[in-house]
């Protein structure tokens, strides 16, 4: 039996579509046309996997591989993608807020006349912390229940949840412990130095906390 | 234009950033190739070639949120596969036993589940001639393109041009470049199809 004209139309506007977003050239909404084609639409995906081995022997002959073969390959990486948690990356939010974290009103507690020394540093602290609780939000889900935990994650602020998950406990991968390892000893000299100039700041006087944790506000 | 060869792949990348899953799997279909070729290069044992290249997804998969773009995405992904590669390779002359296991990802107590690939048959004769059989179909189907065709998918696929560029050099607009680079991939793929298909018809 023949495709019906109408599919045939639909499947050779998709496959347009694909030769473009293969070179780049595809808008927001002929994109996200083709990933639903790679979703939904067999002819689709034979067609981007045949542009694509078009261009890797155009360019080597030793690139020409029985198609059986490269499916076989997506086929075993699905299986182990399927236990992988969905890949979130950071909202562009998430670096303008950690200047509200606890290392930026911890810092207020110094003296006043230290503040613009450890301006930097302090800016640094709110960026390490920031690092470990994003890591700390992508642990859990590698032990929950996968997808359906990350997709609920998507929605909710990753800065939000960055320190009750930190203080939460929960075991994250072997990766991550060493990740947030490494930013925690890189933190750890400022903190020293943190603890050493609050405890050595003479001049502090009952009540300062309160007027320098107004100072660590923006100026404007 | 902002950049002098935008990454093509940055609106692949985009989407997985977002969750989707299956723009990765579009992202595999095109460079897997390419991998496995790089990795072949470095690691010697054939049977570890396509295991370390699933190594190398896996890896790119959980570092896509932190790829900043400042190189192509192909380069980023190159680069993870050399490490991977060598890595390999490193605790190969550890431990040859452990390491064949872990690249495959399977679990002890698992034993239906094999995380990595099946045996491979790329490298018997049948394999081999359908590769040049494939090789052979696309140089043919490129000779037998008219001119204006031809020149476009080569200065695509060979030259590395971004449709703008190739709209300079053939002095057209680039919805003629968009056309012809279709319909160049529409006619050589019209002549592997017989090549490709699977004996029940269907692919992926």
């Amino acid at each position: 039996m023949s495709q019906p004209d109408s599919d045939r139309s639909l499947s050779e506007s998709n496959r347009r579509i694909l030769s473009a977003l293969a070179d780049g050239d595809a808008t927001d909404s002929e994109a996200s046309r083709a990933f639903q084609a790679w979703r939904d639409d067999a002819d689709a995906r034979s067609s981007w996997h045949t542009y694509q081995l078009i261009g890797d022997v155009l360019r080597s002959d030793d690139l020409a591989v029985e198609p059986a073969a490269d499916e076989a390959f997506l086929v075993a990486l699905r299986a182990r993608l399927a236990d992988e948690p969905v890949v979130l990356a950071p909202q562009p939010r998430v670096e303008a807020e950690p200047v509200a974290l606890p290392a930026a009103a911890n810092a207020s507690t110094a003296a006043a006349r230290s503040r613009g020394r450890w301006q930097g540093p302090m800016a640094m602290a709110a960026g390490f912390l920031a690092v470990i609780g994003v890591l700390n939000v992508a642990g859990p889900f590698k032990h929950g229940s996968g997808p359906q935990l990350a997709s609920n994650a998507a929605s909710a602020p990753v800065l939000a949840s960055a320190t009750s998950v930190n203080n939460s406990g929960v075991a994250t991968d072997p990766q991550t412990i060493a990740q947030s390892k490494a930013a925690a000893d890189q933190l750890a000299p400022y903190l020293a130095a943190h603890r050493q100039s609050a405890i050595s700041g003479p001049f502090q006087m009952p009540g300062s906390d309160i007027r320098n944790a107004s100072l660590v506000q923006p100026a404007q | 234009m902002t950049m002098l060869n935008p990454d093509p792949d940055a609106a692949l990348v985009e989407r997985v950033k977002q969750g989707d899953v299956r723009a990765f799997e579009m992202l595999v279909v095109k460079y897997q190739r390419r991998i496995e070729r790089l990795i072949g290069r470095m690691v010697r044992d054939v049977d570890l070639v396509a295991d370390i290249a699933q190594e190398t997804f896996i890896r790119a998969y959980r570092a896509l949120p932190q790829f900043r773009a400042e190189s192509a995405f192909y380069t980023w992904l190159y680069r993870i596969a050399v490490n991977t590669a060598k890595k390999a390779l490193v605790d190969m002359k550890r431990d040859p036993v452990m390491t064949h296991t872990a690249l495959q990802g399977a679990d002890d107590d698992d034993e239906t589940y094999r995380g990595g690939m099946e045996p491979t048959d790329g490298e018997t004769p049948e394999a081999i001639l359908a590769s040049k059989e494939i090789a052979a179909t696309v140089n043919a189907a490129i000779a037998a393109l008219s001119e204006d065709l031809r020149q476009a998918i080569t200065l695509r696929e060979i030259e590395g041009l971004s449709y703008e560029e190739i709209s300079d050099v053939m002095n057209c607009p680039i919805g003629t470049v968009r056309s012809r680079i279709f319909r160049a991939r529409e006619a050589i793929a019209e002549r592997l199809r017989p090549l490709l298909d699977t004996r029940d018809g269907n692919r992926w």
